[in-house]
Order: C-alpha cells, then sequence, then structure tokens
C-alpha cells in the first residue's frame, strides 16, 4: 500500500527521526563511562564507594522493573519475588554444589522468567490498581513460602554463604570491585532496555499500556506481549539478585522480600526518576538512594518515621507535577529551550 | 460482485433485555464498498465489533474466506486482514502522530525503519504527514479520527472497516477521506463504512445496508436504498397517511 507519489522530501527527516538501537548507542555508551569515571573517582572513598554500589544495584533493578512496569504500564510491586529467586537460586548452588554465580545467572534468570510469567498468566486480566494490589498479595505469599521451605531459604534466620574470594566465585576483597560488578549488571540492564524500547515488542508494550483496545485491533496479542515484558523484566531482576547475594552473602525473607525495601523502593524509583523512559530509573536510583540514606540518618533519627514521610511527601509532589518524573521534566525543559531559539 | 469474503450468518446479539442485533446475515464480496447506515442505536457498531471480534454475536456466526472466525481474537482477525477504526478514537496519547501508525504497520514489517516508512506513506494519505513528529495526545478530534484511519491502513488490511470516520471533519477534510476510500477500493480493497453523511453514502454508491433498531431493513443501491419508504420512517419518522 505504498504511496504511488513517491517519497516527498519534507518528510523524510520523519523516518529519519526514528531512534533506532544503534542511534541509541553512543548514549548508552555514554551513561556507561560517564559512571565507569564515577566509580574510579570514589574507589577510595569507602562511604561514597557504597552509596554508590548500592544505588548502581537499584539503578540495575529499577530499569529492569521499568520495562514491564513503565514501557508495558504493568504497575508491579511484586519484583522482589524475582529478586529473591534469583538471590537463593545462586546462594543455594554455590553453597551445596559449589557452583559458580556466573553460572548460575542461567537458572536464575530462567527461573525467575518463567515463575513470573506462570504467576502473571492469571494476574494481568486485572487492570491498573488491581493489579498492583495482587502483586502485592504474591509478596505475601512469598514470604510465607520462604519462611516454610528453610531448606532452600534458610527460614527466618537466613540463608549464609562461605566467604570465598575470587573473581569466579563473584567475591572480592576491594570493595571497588562490587561497584564496577553492578556497574556491569546496571550496564547489561539498560542494554536490554534499550533493545526492548527500540524494537516492536517496546512499541507493542507502549501501545498496549496506552489502550489494550486499539493494540488488539491492530493486531497485538496483549495477553503475551505482556508476559514477554514480564518474562524479560522479571529475568533482569533475577539477575540482579545473583550479584546481590554474593555481595551481601546472607540473605532472609523479610529484607529480601520486604514489601518497602525492595518491592516498592524499586518501582519508586523508576517513577520518581521517570516512569516509561530509558534512563529516567537509573536516575532515580542515583538521586533516591543517596537522600534515601540521607534521610534515614538525620531525619529518621531524629523523627521516628520521618524519614518516609519526606519520601511520600517527594512522590507525592512528583505524581501531581512531573508525570514522566524527574526525567521527564528535565527533558521537557530542555525541549522548550530548544523550541526557543 | 464476487462470493462472499467477510459476512455473518443470523447473528444477534443481547445485552441483558436488550437485542442490539437481531438475527442479520449478510455477505460482502471481496472488493466490495458497503456502506452500513442507520439511525443512532441501530445496531451499526455492534455489528462492526462482532465482525472485528471485540464483541462475540450471542447466536450465528462470523465467516471469512470461507471460514468461521467467531471464536478467533480481535488480534489474530487483524493478523488475518480485518483492520478498523473506531468511532469513539483510540488515540495512543503518549506516543507520536508517527509511532501510532506505526503500531499499525509493525502487523507486517518488524523492523523499525520499514514500519516507519509504511506508516508515515499512510499518514500522507490521510494528511498527517506533516505533523507525525507531534504527541499523538495534541490532535484535535477530527485529527485523531484520520490518525484511526491511517493506523488501520498502516496494517496493509483486506478489509477496512471505518466507524464514521468522517463525523466532526470538515467538507475539505471529508472529500479527502471520500477519495481516499474510493482510490482504495479501486486498487482492490474491500471497505465496509458506517456513515451517516447521505451526500458520503451517495457517494460510494455502491451497496448500502440498512440496520434499524437491530434489524437489516434494507440492502440495494444508494438511491434503491435511499428512496425506500421503510428507510425514510426510519431516518425522519412516520409520515401521516
Amino acid at each position: 500500500m505504498r504511496s504511488a507519489a513517491g517519497p516527498v522530501p519534507d518528510t523524510r527527516s520523519a523516518v529519519d527521526g526514528v531512534w533506532t538501537v544503534r542511534k541509541e548507542l553512543p548514549i548508552w555508551l555514554a551513561v556507561v563511562c560517564g559512571l565507569g569515571l564515577l566509580v574510579f573517582l570514589l574507589s577510595g572513598q569507602f562511604f561514597y564507594l557504597n552509596l554508590l554500589t548500592v544505588a548502581l544495584l537499584f539503578g540495575g533493578l529499577a530499569v529492569s522493573w521499568n520495562i514491564i512496569g513503565g514501557y508495558g504500564g504493568q504497575f508491579s510491586i511484586a519484583h522482589s519475588v524475582f529478586f529473591a529467586i534469583g538471590a537463593y537460586t545462586a546462594g543455594n548452588l554455590f553453597k551445596h554444589f559449589d557452583i559458580s554465580p556466573w553460572i548460575s545467572l542461567i537458572p536464575a534468570m530462567v527461573l525467575s522468567a518463567g515463575i513470573a510469567a506462570l504467576v502473571s498468566w492469571p494476574v494481568f486480566r486485572l487492570k491498573g490498581p488491581f493489579f498492583a494490589i495482587a502483586t502485592m498479595a504474591l509478596t505475601e505469599v512469598a514470604i510465607a513460602f520462604a519462611m516454610h521451605f528453610d531448606l532452600i531459604t534458610g527460614g527466618a534466620s537466613g540463608l549464609t554463604i562461605p566467604y570465598r574470594a575470587g573473581l569466579e566465585n563473584m567475591i572480592f576483597q576491594a570493595r571497588w570491585a562490587y561497584a564496577v560488578l553492578f556497574l556491569g549488571y546496571l550496564a547489561a540492564a539498560l542494554a536490554v532496555s534499550v533493545i526492548v524500547y527500540r524494537s516492536r515488542l517496546g512499541f507493542y508494550l507502549q501501545a498496549v499500556r496506552d489502550n489494550e483496545n486499539a493494540a488488539e485491533a491492530s493486531g497485538i496479542n496483549v495477553l503475551a506481549t505482556k508476559l514477554k515484558g514480564m518474562a524479560i523484566s522479571a529475568a533482569l531482576t533475577g539477575a540482579g539478585g545473583v550479584f546481590y547475594m554474593m555481595y551481601v552473602r546472607i540473605v532472609e525473607p523479610a529484607g529480601l522480600l520486604s514489601l518497602f525495601d525492595v518491592g516498592v523502593k524499586i518501582a519508586l524509583i523508576a517513577l520518581i526518576g521517570g516512569i516509561g523512559t530509558i534512563y529516567g530509573p537509573l536516575l532515580g536510583a542515583l538521586l533516591l538512594i543517596p537522600l534515601d540514606y540521607w534521610l534515614r540518618a538525620f531525619v529518621g533519627s531524629a523523627v521516628p518515621g520521618g524519614n518516609l514521610m519526606v519520601l511520600a511527601l517527594i512522590l507525592i509532589l512528583g505524581a501531581l507535577f512531573m508525570k514522566r518524573g524527574i526525567f521527564g521534566a528535565l527533558k521537557q525543559a530542555l525541549d522548550a529551550v530548544w523550541r526557543r531559539q | 460482485m464476487s462470493a462472499v469474503h467477510l459476512g455473518i450468518e443470523t447473528v444477534s446479539k443481547r445485552f441483558g433485555g436488550i437485542v442490539a442485533v437481531n438475527d442479520v446475515s449478510f455477505g460482502v464480496g471481496s472488493g466490495d464498498l458497503v456502506s452500513l447506515i442507520g439511525p443512532n442505536g441501530a445496531g451499526k457498531t455492534t455489528l462492526f465489533n462482532i465482525l472485528t471480534g471485540q464483541l462475540s454475536p450471542t447466536a450465528g456466526r462470523v465467516v471469512y474466506e470461507g471460514a468461521d472466525i467467531s471464536r478467533e481474537r480481535p488480534s489474530r482477525r487483524a493478523r488475518l486482514g480485518l483492520g478498523r477504526t473506531f468511532q469513539i478514537s483510540q488515540t495512543l496519547t503518549s506516543l507520536t502522530v508517527l509511532e501510532n501508525a506505526m503500531i499499525g504497520a509493525f502487523l507486517h514489517h518488524a523492523a523499525l525503519r520499514e514500519a516507519a516508512e509504511t506508516a508515515l506513506a499512510a499518514l500522507e494519505k490521510v494528511g498527517l504527514d506533516h505533523r507525525a513528529g507531534e504527541l499523538a495526545g495534541h490532535l484535535t478530534l477530527g485529527e485523531r479520527r484520520r490518525l484511526e484511519v491511517a493506523r488501520a491502513l498502516s496494517m496493509e488490511p483486506r478489509v477496512l472497516l471505518l466507524d464514521e470516520v468522517m463525523a466532526g471533519l470538515n467538507q475539505t477534510e471529508v472529500n479527502r477521506i471520500v477519495d481516499l476510500v474510493l482510490a482504495l477500493n479501486e486498487a482492490g480493497h474491500t471497505i465496509i463504512v458506517i456513515e451517516h453523511n447521505l451526500k458520503v453514502v451517495r457517494a460510494f454508491s455502491k451497496r448500502v445496508l440498512v440496520l434499524d433498531r437491530g434489524n437489516l431493513i434494507a440492502d440495494g443501491s444508494a438511491s434503491e436504498v435511499l428512496s425506500d419508504p421503510d428507510v425514510i420512517d426510519a431516518y425522519i419518522g412516520k409520515k401521516k397517511r
């Protein structure tokens, strides 16, 4: 159904303006290199390096979450479940079978994706807040399971793995090595996110988010699209769990599956940073993790719960005035300046 | 007129106690241009939704190219070649105009660039190419209707179902869409339109189906149907005789 009149010159730019993965690559590289430089600069500063390490981990998790939560608009707060699956898979394989966590990445990701698809299947019939509530229930079920199967999880007292430093064990003496490790994780998650966003699946996820009716009528299998997005998102989150396990070497269900410290936090970071944008969730992690720490230390110690109140206020303001988070607001401001010139 | 391409057989649709479509059968031949008219609430859009799968019929079946597609999902029917627009524009507001059309184009073009080219060609046809880069949420209602057509066109469908795409358009825009529909039909597309504008229906002039309170009350050429006393009654009320 091509126009017989041939291409019109002045609209060709519209096609050229379509951002492909190749065009996105330099930006991705610049972001990763910039963060690498930051790791290098902070490598001697213990406190800030640790903060950055955690920020990079949560950056990777939020970027992963964003694939289904942002692009696909399915607001899951159950990603802690996939995070925990990754951690328990790597922890048990390392502890009992001496399997390198690098190898464990594969079963961890497959298991996370598989379970994610399985539990999402019925839940994806629910829309908007109902979906979010169902995922919250899923977290509670997962905690109950984790407490019960103490052979795998160590029950309430947690799962500990032995300290055996070495690259093959993903356990390092130097703290900066973990920063580099999590930077690698973030870079990989970001790369997958870019590839998804700049491909048919990314467009389909957004179409499903905006209007399921229109998506179906355009030939998009809505359920299959959601399941694909969820599986990719969960696999990446599971990988994050593997890295986290090797970083802390002890995990217990209450911490790993905590709704506020993991499940909601991941979603919150993406939401405030810029839900549905490529780099927003990363920006959110870089800002929110240090802020969260600072609030805990200073506000939380003075007024119990004060840190949460400040975070809630930020979230409310963000939801009211920045639909696409801080990243979206910045982009809008830049576009306005650009247009004025 | 060739053999039946898309059709329904003794289809009824009830919503609770309300009969929206009552035992309607018709077939559309390949390459036909058919107008579906009738007063508000006659069941036209319901019939469209049954054809493209947004609704399933209470009784009867939908047939496409000799196969019963009554149980197929809308996305599957789209892949089989049924493209449609919605009476209330279903715009993807967070995407650009071009990206909206690309959503349709991806059906046959997985690569981003090819999809963009197909989408842009469709936008040119409805006269929206100059707004390709804008957010679709910024479009006026009339433009959104044209965008609906562009998205459906991008799917390169074999059958195109247009639900009141002229509503809210100005005369220039109406003429443009009329020309477009005629050209598409000339190129071999099967087209079914729901239309209120009788001038437009006359312009298409081929076959007109009239629905009134869920019943198919007339089926024939435009001149025949529009002078049918039953149709006139349905539209402007019964004359005192």
